[in-house]
């Protein structure tokens, strides 16, 4: 049996791994189900989790005593690694007799975990808007234009999230520099499809997790967290299409198309 | 041949989106698969029965399936594989075009690229709820037994 004080231990600690889990994207019924598990290990009957994609709610009873913890969570970004080894230690942990200190030993050490390096990251992100520029029947150079243009965004958009702009602001910039960079590239006379190169190199900002958890918080029965997400990517979408449709019309009107 | 090459095209792109989603290491090559399948599917259907929307719709289920197959057998959360092989089926294109023919003042054009990006993403979204509840189901009868 454990004293009180472990049971605040262990709160802090699934509260931990869930702030974890939800910061990186993770879907809210996947977070809520680990903090349920790694609570419920450790001889506590009554645990109940709610999360949003804003904040994790945790209340669990022990000996008549009620505890509650309360975390908001800020600036989600995407790092579907850490998700993955949470939830690789959530399992371990359940299963294991791991005391709660090693626990938060690991924990720490997800967190602080480093994502790929920066070089590899840009070449991958050129990738990713480049050979979607092919798939839509792009020629050689605009590979090349897209492949540009794809990485420079990515690099704008990690230092406008690294500033705390709000999504809202830092994807419309992004759809701004991709158009323009776009335009530069065909009005030079090296790409050839501008309308190409700028579907090729918007790919990479395309809220492609936000819709995705949208729709499994949506089937997990988790509605509330749906259509949170589902709202965030449709701002995300407009934004990158203002974005594009501003610059393209102040393009127009100053030099009256191509 | 076309699809060989839009296969390899679609893998690459694919493994670029799971780079910056930033997955697992063992996990790149496996999302990649699945992202140049469901594109490939997306690709036969359109070319074959020329429907965008049809094409995602089987393209998002076989992203689904191969995903939640693939967080079985590896033992890893379904989305690591799910999220980057969805993103080339996410219809940039037409929301470009939208974009653009809303510019030019061409409100019916913008009306038909709108409203097939809509269903195209509506379609998206359904195949990847047919195919996670499939599993669940499946998964769920193969324990009772």
């Amino acid at each position: 049996m454990e004293s009180l004080n472990d049971i605040k231990k262990l709160l802090v600690m699934a509260i931990l791994a869930g702030k974890v889990m939800l910061k990186n994207g993770a879907e809210t019924y996947r977070v809520e189900d680990t903090i349920k598990r790694i609570c419920k290990s450790r001889n506590i009957d009554f645990a109940e989790a709610f999360v949003t994609p804003t904040g994790i709610f945790l209340s669990v009873e022990y000996k008549g005593e009620v505890l509650t913890y309360i975390k908001r969570i800020k600036n989600i970004k995407f790092d579907l690694n850490k998700i993955a080894l949470v939830n690789e230690f959530s399992r371990q942990f359940v299963n294991s007799n791991m005391s709660i200190d090693k626990g938060f030993e690991i924990l720490n050490d997800i967190d602080n975990i480093k994502t790929y390096r920066k070089s590899i990251r840009l070449v991958f992100g050129g990738f990713a808007g480049s050979f979607f520029t092919l798939l839509f029947k792009g020629s050689f150079t605009d590979f090349i234009s897209a492949f540009v243009i794809s990485s420079t965004v990515v690099l704008v958009m990690e230092y406008l999230n690294k500033k705390n702009f709000t999504f809202f602001l830092s994807n419309i910039i992004g759809g701004c520099i991709a158009t323009i960079l776009s335009i530069i590239s065909v009005t030079s006379g090296f790409g050839t499809n501008m309308d190409k190169i700028i579907i090729g190199s918007i790919m990479t900002l395309v809220p492609g997790v936000a819709i995705t958890n949208a729709i499994r918080d949506s089937i997990g029965g988790d509605f509330l967290s749906g259509v949170s997400r589902g709202l965030e990517a449709i701002i995300v979408a407009s934004a990158i299409a203002f974005g594009v449709g501003a610059t393209l019309k102040l393009f127009f009107i100053l030099f009256g198309g191509m | 041949m076309i699809y060989i090459k839009e296969f390899i095209y679609a893998f690459l792109s694919t493994l670029g989106f799971s780079i910056i989603f930033n997955i697992p290491k063992d996990s790149i090559i496996k999302s990649g698969l699945t992202g140049a399948l469901g594109w490939v599917i997306y690709l036969f259907i359109n070319i074959n029965y020329s429907s965008k929307v049809a094409g995602a719709f089987l393209g998002a289920i076989a992203v689904g399936m191969i995903g939640e197959i693939m967080a079985r057998l590896f033992k890893k959360p379904a989305t690591v594989y799910i999220i980057p092989g969805i993103v080339p089926l996410v219809p940039g294109a037409g929301m470009y075009y939208t974009m653009l023919s809303i510019i030019e003042k061409n409100f019916i054009e913008a009306a038909n690229f709108g409203s097939e990006t809509l269903f195209i993403a509506a379609s998206i979204s359904s195949g990847i709820i047919i195919s996670t509840t499939l599993n669940k189901t499946i998964f769920s009868l193969k324990k009772n037994c």
